[in-house]
């Protein structure tokens, strides 16, 4: 029996050898793809969304919408869908039966058998999956933005990405992570999402997590791990660059607030929908096929604006436990107490009127400001690595500006097929 | 809320604290989070509404700490400037006017 995932089905990578696959691919249409739609092949390909096997069709566009399930019944909270032109359908030939090729950054990437063409309301989509049609929500623009109509089909990668430094280590898919854990011995793990330079509070969140995980586990030796799985796709001018966040999270081990025994950092590549609660849901389906036990989530789990309440994650993964492998874990808010001289939690410490709250967007005016934050609020190893990052990878800036998204060595690309 | 202040934290770094000390006026910051100096200066609600039209950088922390964050550096440098010049926290009316 191979590894099991979301909805209890094997985990099984749609990836062909490339001998067989250049004869596979020979004479096939070939499809240019963007960025978002090379993502999800990757997410396909290599069981990070297990058990889908390609893009969805219109059952299980239908399904989502309407149940939150797949056509078959399984969970799953966002479509998965791949949206062309009526231009681009009569150019390539795309109808059901065909096969095409996808092409990414020039180079074959994936064949798509295409199943079935069809139309979905874009309006109902973002209603059912974002809660709401206003164009000004993130999730809502994308689901605007597809072409004329949707296309459902399997996928299987014909071309392994190359992933570029410093990102290469760590593109960890589902059946390799799931080793690394047998190697480690953990016996839980427990997923931080993130897309964040990490400060204090996100380093007690994930310390609060594997305490919460770790329960009734015997302590003769490390049975618990968390896994910060940092989400890598689309940038909007002002976040971190994806150089400073993968490398400051994974400098929280090599400098010692965590170790080896218990910290690993990996990515997995998605262009947030922003969806809050769906999203949540997603997440965890995400990180059930990457092998772990236990997910945080905290207060307006990927939710933005005020389109959700700071808990309403919480009470959809309630509502839907059964049908998850996983076990949410959700956390209190860390800040800094002066009277206790420490970052504490905020369900620990009853000083309540001299709390000092502090976030990532406080880090972040605090840094633009040319000041070193305090060891207690950003560890100083973090904050050298961020303003290194700066220098070699984000043209003098931690924060994705014009330059570094005209300029930045793209975090993947697709080789010629040898 | 009625009559309800937000703060836009002035972080206080090296050269800004030389000049405070200079017009003698370091004993303006608050000491916060285990160390930091920072200056407050507070907008209300329509001063807030203004500051993020006017700089589509900036962003109101709703969650968290309630303040308006990440104005560009130089936006930032003439609100501190201005409160060296005013000796008071109290200049959003006049920078909105005038900057």
């Amino acid at each position: 029996m191979g590894e099991i995932g979301h909805g209890g089905i094997e985990i099984v990578e749609r990836i062909m050898d490339p001998k067989e696959a250049k004869e596979k691919i020979k004479g096939l249409p070939q499809v240019p793809i963007r960025s978002q739609i090379a993502n999800e092949v990757i997410g396909i390909a290599y069981g990070f969304f297990s058990p889908l096997q390609g893009f969805m069709g219109k059952a299980d566009v239908d399904g989502v919408c309407k149940n939150m399930r797949l056509a078959n019944g399984v969970l799953w909270s966002i479509p998965i869908v791949f949206d062309m032109s009526n231009d681009e359908i009569q150019q390539y030939g795309v109808k059901a039966g065909a096969k095409v090729v996808l092409t990414y950054t020039d180079n074959p990437m994936a064949l798509f058998e295409v199943e079935e063409v069809f139309e979905y309301d874009k309006e109902e989509m973002c209603q059912a999956v974002y809660g709401t049609k206003d164009p000004k929500h993130p999730g809502c623009a994308r689901t605007y933005a597809y072409k004329d109509k949707f296309v459902g089909g399997k996928i299987t990668l014909v071309n392994r990405p190359k992933i570029n430094p410093p990102f290469e280590p760590y593109f960890i898919p589902p059946l390799q992570m799931r080793q690394i854990f047998k190697e480690k011995g953990w016996k839980r793990v427990v997923a931080h999402q993130t897309r964040n330079v990490p400060h204090t509070g996100h380093e007690w969140l994930m310390k609060g997590a594997w305490l919460q995980a770790y329960g009734e586990l015997p302590i003769d030796k490390p049975y618990v791990g968390v896994l910060v799985n940092a989400i890598i796709g689309e940038k909007r001018k002002g976040d971190y660059i994806d150089e400073a966040i993968i490398l400051t999270q994974d400098e929280l081990r090599k400098s010692g607030y965590f170790g080896d025994h218990n910290h690993l950092t990996s990515l997995t590549f998605w262009d947030m929908r922003y969806a809050g609660p769906k999203e949540a849901v997603f997440h965890a389906i995400l990180r059930t096929n990457l092998g772990l036990t236990h997910h945080m989530f905290g207060r307006d789990h990927a939710g933005v604006g005020t389109y959700y309440g700071p808990y309403d994650a919480h009470i959809l993964l309630e509502s839907v436990k059964n049908d998850l492998a996983i076990t949410p874990v959700y956390s209190m808010n860390w800040l800094y107490c002066p009277h206790c001289g420490e970052v504490t939690s905020e369900g620990l410490c009853n000083h309540k009127k001299e709390w000092q709250k502090f976030s990532g967007t406080l880090i972040r005016s605090i840094v633009d400001d040319g000041v070193k934050p305090p060891r207690l609020i950003f560890r100083p190893e973090v904050f050298d690595l961020v303003m290194e990052c700066a220098e070699k990878y984000g043209f003098g800036s931690p924060f994705v500006t014009d330059e570094y998204l005209q300029k930045r060595t793209p975090v993947f690309v697709i080789p010629p097929l040898q | 809320m009625a009559g309800e202040k937000y703060p836009i934290n002035i972080w206080v770094n090296e050269e800004r604290y030389e000049k405070l000390q200079k017009a003698g006026l370091a004993s303006m910051c608050e000491e916060v989070l285990a160390g930091l100096k920072v200056i407050k200066v507070y907008a209300d609600e329509g001063q807030k509404d203004e500051i993020l039209k006017k700089y589509p950088t900036a962003k109101f922390d709703s969650a968290t700490t309630k303040s308006i964050e990440l104005l560009p550096r130089k936006v930032k440098d003439q609100i501190f400037d201005l409160v060296v010049q005013k000796q008071s926290v109290d200049v959003m009316d006049e920078f909105l006017k005038n900057y």
